[in-house]
C-alpha cells in the first residue's frame, strides 16, 4: 500500500537556502535572547575569562622556559607555577559563571519560544487547523523546539567561544612570531576548499535526513493512531516492512552525513599536521640561527593546536545550526501565520445575550472562489431553537461556525442582539455560548475536569447535577473512582455514548445564554437517548439554539427549520408550515417515510 | 642545546608527516565504523521499537498516551544516536589519549607521570558525584518533556473544543505550567553541571603548575635536560583536553542512560496477547463462536463483562444489545482476541482462542469499530487495507456491496481520492461504508458489526440493511444494535446489562419473557409509532465536516 506522503512540504531545503535564512531567523532569535541581555552579557564576558585562562598556560610555559628555567631562576619558577594555580581557580569560578548563565539563558529562551508558540497556535483560528496536518503541528512544538535546543543552549555559545579562541589564538601567534604564524597560512586555502566542500555535502545531507526523519515520525504516528485497525486486518507484518524502508532510507541519508565528516575531519587534522611540521622546520631553522628562544617555539605549537581545534570544532557546531536553523524556520513560519479571526480594535464586551440572532445576506467559502453559503438569511428570535436540515455539504455546520465567529463572512453579516459579531470580543462571545461538538473530545485528566472544562472553578455538586441531568451518572457512579477516575487516552475506554453524555455535561454546566449543537445521539442505546432528549428538552427551553438535526424529535420541537441546499436556504418555517408547503421537506421525510416502512 | 642537527630535524619532520597520514587513515576509518554503527544501531533500534510496538495489544494503548510512546519513539532514538555516534567515540579517544600519554609518561619520568596521576582521583570522585546527583535530575526532566509533548497534542487534537469553551488562556496556562517545569529542572541540571564540570575542566592545571614547579626545579638542577622538560609539557598539554572533555561527557552519558531507560520500558513491555510457540492453526468451519463463563475487566477489579455463556451457531446472526456500558463492545473484542479473558474461554471453531494462530484467527474475523479509522492513502488501498493484493474488481464490488461504489465514483479522483488526515474529509457515514467495504473484502468466516450504521441516515441505512442482509449469508455476524431496524436484521437477540447476558432468544420469545427487551423494544415502538401517527419522521445525514477544503 503507497500511502499519500509525498515530501512533507517544505521540509526539504537547499544548504545554501537554510544558510541564508538561518541568518535572518537568528535575528528573530535575537528578539527573545534580548530580555535576559544582561546574563548573557555576563555569560560572554566569563567566557572571555575562561579563554583567557585556558589560553594562558601555554604563555606561562614559555615564560617559564625562557625566563625562569633557562636563566636559573627558582623564585621565579615557584611564582610562576603558583600564577598557574591561580588561573586554574580563576577558571573553576569563571567557568561555574558561564556554564550558569549560558545554561540558564538558553533554557529559558526556549521555555519562552515555545510557551509563545503555543500561546500563537491558540490564537489562531479554526480554519488554520483543518488546513494542516495535526501531527505536523505538534512537531513544531515538540521536535523543532528540542532540534532548537541544541543550538540555543549549546551551539550559539559554542559558536562564539570557537571564533574567539579563533581569533585570540590567531592573535597570539601573530604576536608571538609573525614569520611563522604567516608560513601556517599556506595551509588555509586548502582548508578553506575542504570546509567549502564540506559544508554543501553536509548541509544537502542534512536537509536530507530531516526530511526522512519526519517521514518515518508520521509513519509511526498514524500507525500509532490506526494500531486497532492495523492488528484487526493482520496488517503489522506490512506496516513492519513500510516502516523498515523508511526507516532504511533515513539511515541512508543519516549515513551520507557520516561519510563527508568521515573524510573532512581527518583532512583538517593533517593540515594542522602540516601546519605543525611547517612551524617544526621553520622555527627550528630560526631557533637554529638563534632568531627565536626554545619557549616561543613551544608556546607556539600549543596555540596553533588552539587554532586548528575551533576550526574542527566549528564544522562540528554547523550541523548543529543547519539543525537549529531549519526548525526555526518552521516555528517562525507558524509566528508569522496571522490569527484570521481578531478583535477589532474597538471590539466592545458582548452584554448578556437576550439571544435574538440574525443572518443577513452571508456569503462565505473556506476557499472564497468556492462559496459554501450564499445569501443566506436567517432570523431567530430570543429563546427559540432553530433546527439545521440538509444533506452532507449543505452549509449546516458552516452556519454555526460562523456564528461561534470560528470564521468570519466574506459578505454579509452576523448579528446577535442587533451587535454584529466582529465589533464584540471573542472572548465575551464565546462565554456566553456552549458548543456541543459531533465528536465528545476528551481530554487528559478527570471525569470531574472534563466536565468542568468550561468552568473550570464548578463545585462537586455542580458537576455531578450537570451529569444528572443528562443521566450520565449512573455510568459515572460506577466507574472505579467516580468523578476522580482518570480519562485514558481520548477517553478509550469510554463507549462513543459515554463520551457523548460527558459533552453534553459540559456543555449544560456552563448555562450559555446560547447553544449550539452539533451532531447526534444516534449512536447512544435508546434509554439513554430518550434521557438526553429530556435533558434536552430542559437545555433548550429559554434560550436560543442552533442545532445541526437529524432526529425527528429535535427538528419536530424546532420553532424554525431551516432546509439548507447547496448553501442556500431553500426553505423555513415551522414543522407544520413545511409540510403544508409541500416542498424539499416534505420530501425528505417521504424519504424517511419510505425507509421507516422497509 | 642548540646543535645545528638539521638533518634530525628533517628527519622529525618526515616522522611527524608519516604518523600524521597513519593518523589521518586511522581517524577516517574510526569515523567510518563508528558513525556507521551509530545509524546502524539507532536503524535497528527504531525498528526494534516500532515493531515492538505493533506488537503491543489493545491494554497498552489503553494505558499509554500516544504523545508519550512518541517521545519516546524519537526524540529518544535520537539522543541514542547522537551519544553513540559521537560521544562513545570521543570518550574512547580521549581515554586512548590520556592512557598513551600516561604510559609514555611513566616509560619516561616516573615522577612527571605521577604529577599527572595525582588529579585522576579527585577527578573521578568527582565524576561520580556529578553523575549520581545529576542523573534523577535529568531522568525527571526527559519526562516532564514527555509531558510537554503529550499536552501539545492534545491541545491541537482537541482545539475544537477549547475554542468552543473560550478556555484558551487556561491551556496556555497549563502549557506554561508543564514547560516552566521542564525549565526548572533544566535550570537545576545546568547548576549541577556550573559545579562540577568546571572544576574537572581546570583540575589539569595542577598538573601544569607541578611540571612547570617540579621539572622546571630539575632543570635548573641539571637533573633534567630542556628538551626533556619541552616534550613533557607538550605531552602533559596533549591531556589537557581529553580531561577536560570528560565533564560534558558525563553530562551526555546521563542523558544517553535517561533516554536508554525510556526506550527499554517499551521493548520490555511484554506483549500481553502472544499466541503460544504450538499454536494451532483455525481448523475448517463456518465461523461457530463460543463464550464459556467468560469474564472481563479492564480492571480485573471491576469486570465488565461477566460469566457469559453464549453458543453461537455458524452462520447465525446475533444482535447484541443493551445500555451504554454494558459491555457490548468489549465482549465483541474477546474474539478477535484484542483481549483475553481473566476467567473462563472464548472458542472459534471449538478452540480456545489463545490456543490459535493469531494471524489465522484475525484473519478469519471482519470487524467494523465504532469509530472508523481511515490511514491517510488512496480510498482503495483503505478498502484493501486486509488484502493488500486485491484487485480493483474486488475492490469495487466490496465498495458496492457496502453502498460505498456511489459516493466514491463522483469524487473527483474516484477510487484514488486521498482520504485520511492529509486528504478529503469524509462524513461518518461514508467512513462508516468504506469501513464495512473493508471488511468485507476480507471475506471473513466471522463477521462483527459494531453500531454500524449509527451514523448514516435513513436512506443509506436502508441501504446497508440490504447489503447487509447480503453479505451476512453464509457467516457468523455479531451486531451490535441500537436500533430496531438493525435488530430486526438478526435470527438471535443478547441482550447484556451490566457486563452479563440477561435475555436471549428471538424476538417473540424475548417480547414475552425479557422485561428489559421489552422495554428497548416498547421504547422504539413508541418513537416509531410517533412517526407513523404523524407521518412526518426525518432523518438526516450526520455530517459536519464540510469544511474539507
Amino acid at each position: 500500500m503507497s500511502r499519500g506522503w509525498g515530501p512533507a512540504g517544505g521540509e526539504v531545503a537547499s544548504g545554501r537556502g537554510l544558510r541564508k535564512k538561518g541568518l535572518r531567523n537568528l535575528r528573530r532569535l535575537g528578539v527573545y535572547v534580548r530580555p535576559y541581555r544582561l546574563r548573557l552579557l555576563g555569560a560572554i564576558l566569563a567566557m572571555f575569562g575562561v579563554l583567557g585562562c585556558t589560553l594562558a598556560l601555554p604563555l606561562l610555559l614559555k615564560t617559564a622556559i625562557d625566563s625562569a628555567i633557562i636563566p636559573g631562576d627558582t623564585r621565579l619558577l615557584i611564582g610562576i607555577a603558583g600564577v598557574v594555580v591561580l588561573i586554574g581557580l580563576a577558571g573553576i569560578g569563571l567557568g561555574r559563571v558561564e556554564t550558569y548563565l549560558t545554561g540558564w539563558v538558553g533554557e529559558r529562551v526556549l521555555n519562552d519560544l515555545r510557551t509563545d508558540l503555543f500561546r500563537h497556535l491558540q490564537t489562531l483560528s479554526l480554519g488554520y487547523f483543518e488546513r494542516r496536518r495535526t501531527g505536523v503541528l505538534i512537531s513544531r512544538l515538540t521536535n523543532d523546539v528540542e532540534a532548537l535546543q541544541q543550538l540555543v543552549t549549546d551551539g550559539i555559545t559554542s559558536t562564539v567561544r570557537n571564533v574567539l579562541t579563533l581569533v585570540v589564538a590567531g592573535g597570539i601567534l601573530l604576536v608571538l612570531d609573525w614569520r611563522l604564524a604567516l608560513a601556517t597560512v599556506v595551509v588555509f586555502p586548502a582548508m578553506a576548499v575542504m570546509t567549502f566542500v564540506f559544508r554543501g555535502q553536509s548541509a544537502r545531507a542534512y536537509g536530507q535526513m530531516r526530511q526522512r526523519l519526519g517521514l518515518v515520525t508520521a509513519a509511526l504516528q498514524e500507525d500509532l493512531n490506526g494500531i486497532r485497525v492495523i492488528q484487526a486486518y493482520r496488517r503489522e507484518a506490512s506496516s513492519r516492512a513500510q516502516i523498515a524502508e523508511l526507516n532504511q532510507s533515513y539511515r541512508d541519508a543519516n549515513h551520507r552525513t557520516v561519510t563527508s565528516s568521515g573524510w573532512y575531519f581527518p583532512t583538517v587534522e593533517i593540515l594542522a599536521a602540516i601546519a605543525t611540521c611547517i612551524v617544526f622546520g621553520y622555527g627550528g631553522y630560526l631557533y637554529v640561527d638563534g632568531a627565536i628562544e626554545i619557549g616561543v617555539l613551544v608556546a607556539f605549537i600549543g596555540y596553533l593546536a588552539s587554532f586548528f581545534d575551533p576550526v574542527q570544532q566549528l564544522s562540528q557546531v554547523y550541523n548543529t545550526f543547519l539543525a537549529g536553523s531549519a526548525a526555526l524556520d518552521k516555528i517562525l513560519d507558524v509566528m508569522d501565520d496571522a490569527p484570521a479571526i481578531v478583535d477589532a480594535p474597538d471590539a466592545v464586551p458582548l452584554a448578556a445575550i437576550r439571544g435574538q440572532v440574525a443572518f443577513e445576506d452571508v456569503r462565505f467559502g473556506y476557499d472564497p472562489e468556492r462559496p459554501v453559503l450564499e445569501g443566506l438569511d436567517i432570523a431567530v428570535a430570543a429563546g427559540q431553537t432553530v433546527a439545521l436540515v440538509g444533506h452532507t455539504g449543505a452549509g449546516k455546520s458552516t452556519i454555526i461556525k460562523l456564528l461561534a465567529r470560528f470564521y468570519d463572512p466574506q459578505a454579509g453579516r452576523i448579528l446577535i442582539d442587533g451587535t454584529d459579531v466582529r465589533r464584540v470580543t471573542q472572548h465575551s462571545l464565546r462565554d456566553q455560548i456552549a458548543i456541543v461538538p459531533q465528536e465528545g473530545f476528551l481530554f487528559n485528566g478527570t471525569i470531574h475536569e472534563n466536565i468542568a472544562f468550561g468552568r473550570p472553578d464548578a463545585t462537586r455538586a455542580e458537576v455531578a447535577a450537570a451529569a444528572r441531568e443528562v443521566g450520565a451518572d449512573a455510568f459515572i457512579d460506577d466507574l472505579p473512582e467516580g468523578y476522580d477516575t482518570p480519562v485514558q487516552e481520548r477517553g478509550g475506554r469510554l463507549s462513543i455514548g459515554q463520551r457523548q453524555l460527558i459533552a453534553f455535561a459540559r456543555a449544560l454546566l456552563v448555562d450559555p445564554r446560547l447553544l449550539i449543537l452539533d451532531e447526534a445521539t444516534s449512536s447512544v442505546d435508546i434509554r439513554t437517548e430518550a434521557r438526553i432528549e429530556d435533558a434536552l428538552r430542559r437545555l433548550l427551553h429559554g434560550r436560543t439554539a442552533f442545532v445541526v438535526a437529524h432526529r425527528l424529535s429535535t427538528i419536530r420541537g424546532a420553532d424554525l427549520i431551516v432546509v439548507l441546499e447547496h448553501g442556500r436556504v431553500v426553505e423555513q418555517g415551522t414543522h407544520d408550515e413545511l409540510i403544508a408547503l409541500g416542498g424539499r421537506y416534505r420530501g425528505l421525510y417521504g424519504d424517511w417515510a419510505e425507509a421507516a416502512a422497509g | 642545546m642548540r646543535p645545528k642537527d638539521t638533518d634530525q630535524l628533517r628527519y622529525l619532520i618526515g616522522l611527524i608527516l608519516a604518523l600524521a597520514v597513519g593518523r589521518f587513515a586511522v581517524m577516517y576509518l574510526r569515523r567510518i565504523i563508528a558513525g556507521t554503527m551509530a545509524v546502524d544501531i539507532e536503524r535497528d533500534l527504531r525498528n526494534l521499537v516500532y515493531h515492538h510496538l505493533l506488537s503491543l495489544s489493545f491494554p497498552f494503548f489503553d494505558r499509554n498516551q500516544t504523545g508519550q510512546i512518541m517521545s519516546r519513539a524519537t526524540v529518544d532514538l535520537t539522543t541514542l544516536r547522537l551519544y553513540l555516534g559521537y560521544g562513545i567515540l570521543f570518550f574512547t579517544q580521549h581515554l586512548v589519549t590520556i592512557t598513551a600519554v600516561t604510559a609514555v609518561l611513566l616509560w619516561m619520568n616516573v615522577w612527571v607521570a605521577l604529577m599527572v596521576l595525582v588529579i585522576v582521583p579527585p577527578l573521578a570522585v568527582l565524576a561520580v558525584l556529578y553523575s549520581r546527583r545529576s542523573q534523577p535530575v535529568v531522568t525527571e526532566a526527559q519526562q516532564a518533556l514527555a509531558e510537554v509533548t503529550t499536552q501539545a497534542e492534545e491541545s491541537v487534537v482537541g482545539v475544537r473544543v477549547i475554542k468552543a469553551f473560550g478556555q484558551e488562556d487556561r491551556e496556555v496556562a497549563r502549557f506554561g505550567d508543564r514547560a516552566n517545569r521542564v525549565f526548572a529542572l533544566n535550570v537545576e541540571a545546568t547548576r549541577l553541571r556550573s559545579i562540577y564540570v568546571p572544576i574537572m575542566d581546570f583540575l589539569p592545571t595542577i598538573s601544569v603548575a607541578l611540571l612547570i614547579a617540579g621539572g622546571g626545579y630539575a632543570v635548573i638542577r641539571g637533573s633534567m635536560s630542556l628538551g626533556d622538560f619541552v616534550t613533557y609539557g607538550l605531552l602533559v598539554a596533549l591531556m589537557v583536553m581529553p580531561l577536560r572533555m570528560l565533564g560534558g561527557w558525563i553530562g551526555d552519558t546521563q542523558r544517553f542512560v535517561a533516554s536508554s531507560e525510556r526506550i527499554f520500558q517499551i521493548l520490555d513491555m511484554p506483549t500481553d496477547v502472544a499466541e503460544p510457540e504450538d499454536a494451532e492453526p483455525l481448523p475448517a468451519g463456518g465461523g461457530a463462536i463460543r463464550f464459556e463463563g467468560a469474564s472481563f475487566g479492564y480492571d480485573p477489579s471491576r469486570p465488565v463483562v461477566r460469566d457469559v455463556d453464549l453458543d453461537i451457531a455458524p452462520g447465525s446472526t446475533v444482535a447484541i444489545i443493551g445500555r451504554t456500558g454494558s459491555g457490548k463492545t468489549t465482549l465483541t473484542q474477546l474474539v478477535p482476541r484484542f483481549y483475553d479473558v481473566d476467567r473462563g474461554r472464548v472458542l472459534v471453531e471449538g478452540v480456545d482462542v489463545r490456543r490459535l494462530r493469531l494471524d489465522e484467527l484475525r484473519g478469519a474475523i471482519g470487524t467494523v469499530a465504532e469509530d472508523t479509522y481511515l490511514f491517510s492513502a488512496s480510498i482503495r488501498d483503505n478498502i484493501a487495507f486486509g488484502r493488500p493484493g486485491a484487485s480493483d474488481e474486488e475492490v469495487h464490488l466490496a465498495a458496492r456491496r457496502a453502498q460505498a461504489a456511489g459516493f466514491i465514483e463522483e469524487l473527483p479522483d474516484g477510487y484514488g481520492t486521498l482520504v485520511g488526515e492529509r486528504g478529503l474529509t469524509l462524513s461518518g457515514g461514508q467512513r462508516q461504508r468504506i469501513a464495512i467495504a473493508r471488511a468485507l473484502l476480507l471475506d471473513p468466516r466471522i463477521l462483527i458489526l459494531d453500531d454500524a450504521t449509527a451514523s448514516v441516515d435513513a436512506t443509506t441505512e436502508s441501504r446497508i440493511r440490504l447489503a447487509l442482509e447480503e453479505v451476512m449469508r453464509g457467516r457468523t455476524t455479531l451486531i451490535i444494535a441500537h436500533r430496531l431496524s438493525t435488530i430486526a436484521l438478526a435470527d438471535r437477540i443478547v441482550v447484556l446489562e451490566d457486563g452479563r447476558v440477561v435475555a436471549d432468544g428471538s424476538h417473540e420469545e424475548l417480547i414475552g419473557s425479557s422485561a428489559v427487551y421489552r422495554e428497548i423494544h416498547d421504547h422504539g415502538l413508541v418513537e416509531r409509532r410517533f412517526v407513523d401517527a404523524d407521518g412526518d419522521h426525518v432523518l438526516m445525514p450526520v455530517d459536519h465536516e464540510e469544511a474539507s477544503a
